[in-house]
């Protein structure tokens, strides 16, 4: 059966002499993992479209549950070049793509993240420096994806509590914490930086504009959440 | 089939660009090969793994310590062409109008696959600039994503070094039709365009 959608790819991976796997996330089937013939020959009809970030219109051939259906075509609608032709962005991006990996299931549409993911490289495109941009990604995410730190109040019973458990991936409070091992005290400046991402859309980022420190802070705390529920660093974070 | 048969064909199904039915044929071929050629094959794959090994200099295949290539009086010594696999060498030798030596980074950044700068065989390379009278370093990774982080990534490790760095340049490929090169392919081409 052809099926049809629109992409971007996330990673590509050698197979064989000529061939790739493209694992894309796609609009309609969420991530998917797919097979390209010859892509890496020079004549291939493929071109570069099959670079990481391109997003494209894409249909793949398999039947509905092919592990690893056939990439028939992939027409470009947008290259995202320029975060790939430059070293420090695309590590930046890559970080992105990574988590995005690891916090969605394969086969599982999740038109929200699709969007997000889309948005965040376009703003990105604009500047790819900053740092508020990718932690507002990986809030958003871990928010998509279900596993969101609850820090603004207790994440069992909602009472108020500032101390952050590692261990149970939340703030809770003292009546809840009884046999948790205490992991931080999260200071106001924290809560409120983390309520902001979470509440404000991604063309009002540019009003936030949270001390180093504080939005260091929060982003140490998210990657040890991330560390904690993944077990294991982001590879990109190795880099 | 019998057993020892079936062992065959799925070892050589290994073999890239070898399908379950080319194997079978492969393998019949070479039960009916006389026994002296066929023990040679079975010898040549098993020197090969025993020998082979990388040139302590450049990351090439070689059965020595230092490959022919390197040993070579007769090369352009000033000049290292960078390459990802040993393979690419030999694509590279082709092109008999340029006799220079090479690196073999033994691979291409990739931080989403863990492929660190310690991975590759960068610092080898820097350390060749630094005390072999190199004078140009030709990065020939490449022309996609991973290829060109690591181009990016050896070219800011090796400007303060005073060594000339140039990339291979990006275009068309001969023999094809504009009309079918997609945007991004056709962008690098305009950009590295040259005057006639
Ligand atoms: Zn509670
Ligand atoms: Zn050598």
């Amino acid at each position: 059966m052809l099926q049809r959608t629109e992409g971007i790819v996330l990673k590509t991976n050698l197979f064989g002499e000529a061939d790739l796997i493209v694992t894309y996330i796609t609009k309609d089937y969420g991530i998917i993992k797919t097979f390209a013939k010859s892509p890496r020959k020079v004549k291939s009809k493929f071109g570069s479209s099959l670079e990481p970030l391109t997003h494209s219109k894409i249909s793949f051939w398999g039947k509905e549950d092919s592990s690893l259906p056939r990439l028939v075509q992939s027409d470009i609608v947008y290259p995202f070049h320029s975060l790939r032709s430059s070293l420090g962005c695309f590590l930046k991006v890559s970080e992105i793509l990574e988590l995005t990996l690891n916090f969605l299931p394969e086969r599982d549409a999740n038109n929200r993240v699709y969007s997000l993911l889309l948005n965040t490289l376009r703003a990105m495109e604009m500047d790819c420096r900053t740092e508020l941009l990718l932690l507002f990604y990986k809030l958003k995410l871990l928010d998509f994806a279900g596993y969101l730190p609850m820090l603004n109040s207790c994440g069992r019973c909602g009472r108020k509590g500032n101390i952050f458990y590692l261990s149970s991936g939340t703030v809770l409070c003292n009546r809840c914490a009884k046999d948790s091992a205490p992991s931080k005290s999260l200071s106001p400046a924290v809560i409120s930086l983390w309520m902001n991402l979470l509440g404000w859309d991604m063309n009002k980022l540019g009003r936030i504009k949270p001390a180093e420190k504080i939005l260091q802070e929060l982003t140490a705390l998210i990657d040890e959440h991330v560390k904690y529920i993944t077990e294991r660093t982001l590879r990109t974070r190795t880099f | 089939m019998p057993g020892i048969i079936e062992n065959l064909v799925n070892e050589l199904t290994r073999l890239p660009g070898i399908g379950r039915k080319t194997a079978q044929r492969l393998a019949f071929f070479i039960l009916s090969m006389p026994e002296a050629e066929a023990l040679s094959l079975a010898k040549a794959i098993q020197t090969v793994k025993e020998k082979a090994r990388f040139c302590s200099r450049c990351f090439n295949i070689t059965e020595k310590e230092i490959c022919e290539i390197c040993s070579d009086n007769s090369r352009d010594k000033s000049k290292v062409v960078v390459v990802e696999e040993p393979s690419n060498i030999l694509v590279m030798e082709r092109v008999k109008s340029f006799r220079c030596l090479y690196h073999v980074l033994l691979g291409a950044l990739s931080p989403i696959d863990g492929i660190t700068p310690e991975k590759l065989k960068i610092r080898e390379l820097i350390d060749r600039v630094k005390h072999n009278g190199i004078q140009e370093i030709i990065i020939a990774t490449n022309p996609n994503t991973k290829g060109e982080i690591t181009a990016q990534y050896i070219n800011e490790l090796l400007r303060p070094l005073g060594v000339t760095v140039s990339r291979i340049a990006y275009g068309l490929p001969m023999g094809s039709d504009i009309e079918f090169a997609d945007e991004v392919t056709l962008g690098k081409a305009l950009e590295g365009r040259r005057e006639l």
